[in-house]
């Protein structure tokens, strides 16, 4: 019943060439997301959502648990094939580069689009600089300077303040708060286009959430923001753009209103999104 | 310079009381199961010293007999006026059987373990795992057998490609051939038949490794192969560590298979190629009952020996296991 990737059509004449090297890395990228599905094992979770998430923007996407927002953020940087049984459809473009179209690899994707979990991550037996390092070592990258890089990603990350006397500790001695900074750091030190964060701070105290939404402000100039987060005020706090998502009974889970963020919190068109967004349900 | 010290006015008038004394009041379940837990603990490891004593004891007729001879001869001559017997050419020869093992099994096992949970299919992994754990199972007897009417006739051919064009390293040199019951393909079979047993406990740990780092790692740009160099490895290191030195164990103690290849000729040797060649375990399994009272004496000494080579590997394998897992164990 379903086919595991479409693409388009390779023979399309104006099919643009696959993105490799690195001229383009650093530059905030749009991402167009046209019918994607998504399924687990058999079972539709997403079903045909068309959202495009500006450049140099920050789009959130909201809704209730188990509605398909994660499992969309991970599409777009190809992390939901790494499930086993998932499976998905659609298509979604990195300034016009279908990410799932022929001789597109994974690895190159997820270097242009960059990830940050809700749990933090570091790897704990490298120490933080060679956390921060680790992405450009996948990719054989040798800086030009590392050390000037380990201190603008540690800073655009929000943390070089706190560590930069201790930069050869381990990455794993660090607190909750600070580690998915590193992680924020270590994202953002291999230049992506776009940077998912699925539900940064839902693990973080009032003040490590704070100092991350800053960050995501601070970064929106250079790398466009999708988030996935549960927390409206949040949202409203660091997004331009919202998209909702919704799953209703033993349905899969679509968008049900997108837009900017000020509209979906102020003046939204249809009823569900009224309700959740003030707090109705969810 | 004195300091007049005072007591703080709250305490001046109050005591402090003495640490309280807790009684554990067990019920009679919980105090069943620790006697329990107790006897079958403190039991292994009477049977372990008891053991060490036993053998010491019974063989120690035959140390005063031989001297320390016992440790720098070879051979098992104990009937007649002159008896002469030692262990020499049998602790090199397991300890080169065990080396030749762990080369051969351990990266083979490694490899299998890591196929198993990073690459094979979802679909066949299940079977596969099954499969290599009922391998573990076989009995060594059937190795032996395989490795004496399979495995030899076809190593014999590679024994001597490695004897021509590797023999200046002096392992690979032969002296006087045949190249058929060798240490070299003892080794072989013992490392064939730790892979299973290794692999299925590598498998295992690697599964472990946290998801996040593994995602961390893939999200960032990571190859599959890059992803497990720098997340599975690392965290499977002391367990890694741990299923070699089991499969060591097993390596050193090997007797059935070991005895049905080798023709048990009590010299030293470096030469792993050619015929000849004993292990302690294959010493006693083969000449058992046949040596007299002294006979019966040098080998329970040999047996002491093992003992001892066997307990302090295993001691140094723990060893590292405990310092390969600080550091790279911390847990998110």
């Amino acid at each position: 019943m379903t086919t595991t990737l479409s693409s388009t059509s390779p023979a399309d004449a104006d099919h643009p060439t696959p993105f490799t090297g690195t001229p383009e890395l650093g530059q905030p990228g749009q991402v167009d997301a046209h019918d994607v599905c998504a399924w687990f094992g058999g079972r539709l979770v997403l079903e045909t959502v068309d959202l495009v998430m500006e450049k140099s923007k920050v789009t959130a996407l909201i809704g209730p648990s188990g509605c398909g927002k994660s499992t969309f953020l991970r599409i777009i940087n190809r992390m939901h094939e790494v499930v086993p049984g998932a499976q998905l459809a659609g298509s979604v473009k990195l300034d016009g580069v279908d990410i799932y179209g022929p001789g597109q690899r994974a690895m190159e994707t997820r270097r242009h689009i960059g990830m940050v979990f809700q749990k933090p991550n570091p790897f704990p037996a490298m120490t933080i600089a060679e956390n921060v390092l680790a992405g450009l070592k996948f990719s054989r990258v040798s800086p030009a300077d590392k050390d000037d890089l380990i201190e603008e990603s540690l800073t655009k990350g929000g943390l070089w303040n706190e560590v930069k006397d201790r930069l050869g500790e381990l990455g794993g001695a660090l607190s909750g708060g600070q580690q998915q900074r590193l992680c924020i750091a270590r994202s953002l030190a291999v230049k992506p286009r776009v940077l998912l964060m699925d539900e940064p701070c839902s693990a973080l105290d009032p003040t490590s959430t704070l100092r991350i939404e800053q960050t995501i402000k601070e970064i929106a100039s250079e790398v466009t923001v999708v988030i996935v987060t549960h927390n409206m005020q949040q949202a409203q706090r660091v997004s331009d753009y919202c998209a909702f998502f919704l799953a209703e009974e033993n349905q899969p889970g679509r968008v049900i209103e997108a837009g900017k963020t000020g509209t979906i919190f102020g003046s939204p068109t249809d009823q569900r999104t009224f309700d959740y967004v003030n707090g109705q349900f969810g | 310079m004195t300091i007049d010290l005072k007591p703080s006015p709250a305490r001046a008038d109050r005591d402090v009381p003495a640490p309280l004394t807790l009684t554990r009041d067990y019920s009679t379940p919980d105090r069943i199961y620790r006697a329990g837990v107790r006897i079958s603990g403190g039991g292994v490891f009477l049977l372990l010293v008891v053991i060490g004593i036993f053998l010491a004891w019974s063989g120690y007729p035959a140390f005063q007999q031989a001297g320390w001879k016992f440790f720098t001869r070879s051979g098992f001559q104990t009937l007649g006026a002159h008896p002469t017997f030692g262990v020499l050419a049998s602790i090199v020869g397991t300890v080169e059987v065990a080396f030749v093992a762990m080369i051969v099994g351990a990266p083979v096992a490694i490899a299998t373990a890591l196929f198993l949970s990073e690459y094979a299919p979802l679909k066949t992994r299940r079977s596969l795992i099954a499969m290599i754990d009922l391998a573990a199972a076989i009995p060594s007897i059937i190795f032996g057998l395989w490795a004496v009417f399979e495995l030899q006739p076809n190593v014999v051919g590679f024994s001597t490609w490695l004897s021509h064009h590797l023999a200046f390293i002096p392992f690979f040199k032969v002296v006087s051939p045949p190249l058929n019951a060798s240490i070299f393909i003892a080794g072989l079979v013992v490392g064939i038949m730790i892979v299973p047993i290794v692999a299925s406990i590598c498998r295992e740990v690697f599964s472990l490794a946290p998801a996040g780092e593994r995602e961390a790692a893939l999200a960032l740009g990571a190859s599959r192969w890059q992803m497990i160099r720098t997340v599975v490895l690392p965290f499977g290191r002391g367990g890694m560590v741990g299923a070699v030195m089991l499969g060591l164990g097993r390596a050193l103690e090997e007797t059935i298979a070991v005895s049905i290849i080798l023709g048990g000729s009590f010299t030293v040797t470096a030469h792993i190629l050619q015929k000849g060649g004993s292990t302690i375990s294959q010493l006693i399994a083969v000449n058992f009952g046949s040596g007299g009272t002294l006979g019966l004496h040098d080998l329970l000494l040999c047996g002491f020996v093992l003992f001892l080579l066997t307990l302090v590997i295993n001691l140094a394998a723990s060893a590292i296991v405990n310092r390969s897992r600080s550091g790279a164990g911390v847990d998110l």
